[in-house]
C-alpha cells in the first residue's frame, strides 16, 4: 500500500459539493430557530397567563375561602412570608433527589453492564429488575424506614431505589441491542468480550442510556418527596414532602400549594438539567442515529 | 493480474457441506481451488449460501462435512479483511478512528495505527476526511471507509460481502475502478460475493455461479484478462461473459 489516490480525487470532489451543498442551510438554520422558539413558547405562555388571570378572576368574584382554594396572590404571598422555611424544604428535597439520582446512574449501569456481560446472570436476575420496578414505593418507603430509620438516609435511599429500576433495564436494552452486523465485525477481527463491550456494546447503549436518565432523574424526585412525606419527620430539615404533610395538618392551604408548585417546578428543572446535558453529551453522534430508525 | 492463473493455490475446499443446526442444508459438495491473487467473485440467487462460504473461510463457523485448507503459509484470522454491504461503522468516531479500528482491536500502540490507518484512507481517496463523522459522509464515501478499514491490517486475502449492493449505479461504476486498482497494487486475493452479473464480470478474474437448494456451485468461469476500462463495460466480449452466466444463472432457478 503506498499512497497514491489519484483517479479516486474525480468521485470524492463530486461528493464533497454533496456535503458543502448541506452546509449551506446551516445559514439560514439560526432565524428558522428563533421563530420555532418563539411558535412554540409564546402559545403556552399566553394561555398560562390567562389562566392564571381566570383563576384569579373565579375567587376573587365568587369569594370562596382561601383554605379551600387560594388566589394565585395568596400563594404568592405564602411563598413570601415562608421564603426560608420553603428554600430550607427545596434544599434538602433536591439534596436527596441528586444523590438518589446519581446513585441510580451509576449503579444502574454496573448492574446492567454485568448482566449484559453474562447471559446466565442476566437470565436469573431481570425478571426480578422488572418484578420490583412495579412495587409502588409507598409500599417500599416503610421498610426502607423500618431498615435505615427515618431521616435523609431513608429518603435518599427510597430516591435511589424508584429511580436504579428503570436505568437498568433501560442500560440493558440498549446493550442488547447492538447492531448484529456490527458484533460480526468485530467477532471476525477477534474481539474480546470487554472490547466489544466497551468500543461498541456501551457506546451503542448511550441513546438508550440517557433515556433511561431522563425517567430516573423525574422518578428520583418522586421518590424523595414520597420519602420526605413518610421519613421526613425526625430528619431535622424536613424537605418538601415533609413540609406538604406539616402544611396539610395546619390547613395553610396557599401554603400547600406553593409547596406543591415549587416541587413540580423543581422537578421540570431537574429533568430539563440532565436533559440538557444529556443531548450535549450525544450530539456528536446520536441524531443520526435517530434519523436512521 | 496476468498471472492469476500461474499464481500457487491459497486455498482448497473439497467437499464442503455445511447443515446449520435448524437442518437447513446451506451448502453441498463445494469444491474450489482459490489460487492467490485471484479476484474471485460468486453470484447465485440469495440464499444460495454465499455468505456461508464466506462464514466458513473465515473460521467463523466450521464445514459440517468436507475440508477447507490453505496452502503455503497458514493464514491467520488476521490476514483476512472484511466488508459488508452496509458500511458498518462505528457512529461516533471520526473516519480515521473507524478506520483503525482493526488494530486498536489487535492492540496495536496508537501511533503505529494512526499512521497505518492514514495509508488506507489515502488509499481509497478520502485524505482529508479523518476527521469527519460517518453521518458527515455519501454513502459512496462511507463505503470507501469501510474497504480502508479492511485494508488497514493488510490482509492477504479481503472478504467483500455484496459490498456494493446499496450504492447507486455511478457511485458503484466508481468505486469498481477504485476498488481495481487498489487490488493490483496490494496483490491481495479478493474473494467478492454480488448478485449482480455485470459487476462479477467487470471485476473478476473467476466467477462461480451458484444455485440454491441446496447452495452448490454449479461452474466456474475464468474471465480472460481483458483490460478493466469502460470500454470492457461495452464491448461485445463483456456482453458474452454476461449472456452466457446470467443465462446459467437462470437455468438452475427452479
Ligand atoms: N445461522 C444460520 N442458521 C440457520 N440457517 C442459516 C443461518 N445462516 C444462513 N442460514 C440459511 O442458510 C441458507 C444460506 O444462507 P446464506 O449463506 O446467508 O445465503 P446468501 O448469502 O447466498 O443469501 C439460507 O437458507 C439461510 O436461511
Ligand atoms: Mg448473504
Amino acid at each position: 500500500m503506498s499512497q497514491e489516490s489519484v483517479a479516486a480525487t474525480d468521485t470524492v470532489k463530486q461528493e464533497r459539493l454533496d456535503t458543502a451543498g448541506q452546509k449551506r442551510t446551516e445559514a439560514g438554520r439560526f432565524t428558522g430557530k428563533v421563530r420555532e422558539i418563539s411558535g412554540r413558547v409564546l402559545p403556552p405562555a399566553a394561555a398560562f397567563l390567562i389562566g392564571i388571570l381566570l383563576w384569579q378572576a373565579v375567587v376573587m368574584i365568587t369569594g370562596v375561602p382561601p383554605y379551600i382554594l387560594p388566589a394565585p396572590t395568596d400563594i404568592a404571598i405564602a411563598a413570601a412570608e415562608n421564603a426560608e422555611r420553603l428554600q430550607t424544604a427545596v434544599l434538602s428535597t433536591m439534596l436527596s433527589s441528586v444523590v438518589g439520582f446519581i446513585a441510580s446512574v451509576v449503579l444502574g449501569i454496573g448492574a446492567a453492564v454485568l448482566m449484559a456481560s453474562s447471559k446466565m446472570v442476566e437470565r436469573s436476575l431481570y425478571p426480578y429488575a422488572i418484578i420490583l420496578q412495579t412495587i409502588p414505593v409507598v409500599a417500599i418507603a416503610p421498610i426502607i424506614v423500618i431498615w435505615f430509620g427515618s431521616g435523609l438516609n431513608a429518603i435518599m435511599m427510597i430516591a435511589f431505589i424508584i429511580a436504579f429500576f428503570p436505568m437498568v433495564s433501560n442500560t440493558l436494552i440498549g446493550l442488547n441491542a447492538t447492531e448484529k452486523n456490527m458484533k460480526d465485525l468485530f467477532h471476525l477481527y477477534n474481539a474480546s468480550r470487554w472490547q466489544v463491550m466497551w468500543k461498541l456494546r456501551f457506546p451503542a447503549a448511550l441513546p438508550f442510556i440517557i433515556g433511561g436518565m431522563k425517567i430516573s432523574c423525574t422518578l428520583a424526585v418522586i421518590g424523595a418527596i414520597v420519602g420526605e412525606y413518610i421519613a421526613g419527620g425526625s430528619g431535622g430539615s424536613g424537605g418538601l414532602g415533609y413540609a406538604i404533610t406539616v402544611a396539610a395538618s395546619r390547613l395553610q392551604t396557599p401554603y400547600l400549594f406553593t409547596l406543591g408548585l415549587s416541587a413540580s417546578v423543581f422537578g421540570i428543572v431537574f429533568f430539563l438539567t440532565v436533559n440538557y446535558f444529556s443531548s450535549r453529551l450525544l450530539r456528536s453522534w446520536h441524531d443520526s442515529e435517530l434519523k436512521q430508525d | 493480474m496476468n498471472t492469476a492463473v500461474q499464481t500457487p493455490v491459497q486455498m482448497t475446499l473439497t467437499g464442503v457441506g455445511k447443515v446449520y443446526a435448524n437442518d437447513t442444508t446451506a451448502l453441498q459438495n463445494v469444491n474450489l481451488e482459490i489460487r492467490r491473487g485471484e479476484f474471485y467473485s460468486f453470484v447465485g440467487p440469495s440464499g444460495c449460501g454465499k455468505s456461508t462460504i464466506f462464514k466458513l473461510i473465515a473460521g467463523l463457523s466450521e464445514p459440517t462435512s468436507g475440508s477447507i485448507e490453505m496452502n503455503g503459509e497458514e493464514l491467520s484470522k488476521e490476514d483476512i479483511g472484511f466488508v459488508f454491504q452496509n458500511a458498518t461503522l462505528l457512529p461516533w468516531r471520526p473516519v480515521l478512528d473507524n478506520v483503525a479500528l482493526p488494530l486498536e482491536l489487535k492492540g496495536v500502540g496508537k501511533k503505529e495505527r494512526r499512521e497505518k490507518a492514514q495509508e488506507a484512507v489515502d488509499l481509497v481517496g478520502l485524505s482529508g476526511y479523518e476527521e469527519s463523522l460517518p453521518r458527515e459522509l455519501s454513502g459512496g464515501m462511507q463505503m470507501r471507509v469501510s474497504i480502508a478499514r479492511a485494508l488497514t491490517a493488510r490482509p492477504k486475502l479481503l472478504l467483500m460481502d455484496e459490498p456494493f449492493g446499496a450504492l447507486d449505479e455511478m457511485t458503484r461504476q466508481n468505486l469498481h475502478f477504485e476498488l481495481l486498482r487498489i487490488w493490483q497494487k496490494t496483490e491481495m486475493t479478493v474473494l467478492f460475493i454480488t448478485h449482480n452479473v455485470f459487476e462479477s464480470v467487470f471485476l473478476s478474474t473467476k466467477v462461480a455461479i451458484m444455485s440454491a437448494g441446496p447452495g452448490r456451485i454449479t461452474k466456474v468461469h475464468r474471465i480472460p484478462d481483458y483490460e478493466r476500462n469502460e470500454r470492457f463495460r461495452s464491448s461485445p466480449e463483456f456482453s458474452d461473459w454476461v449472456g452466457t452466466i446470467s443465462e446459467e444463472l437462470h437455468q438452475h432457478e427452479a
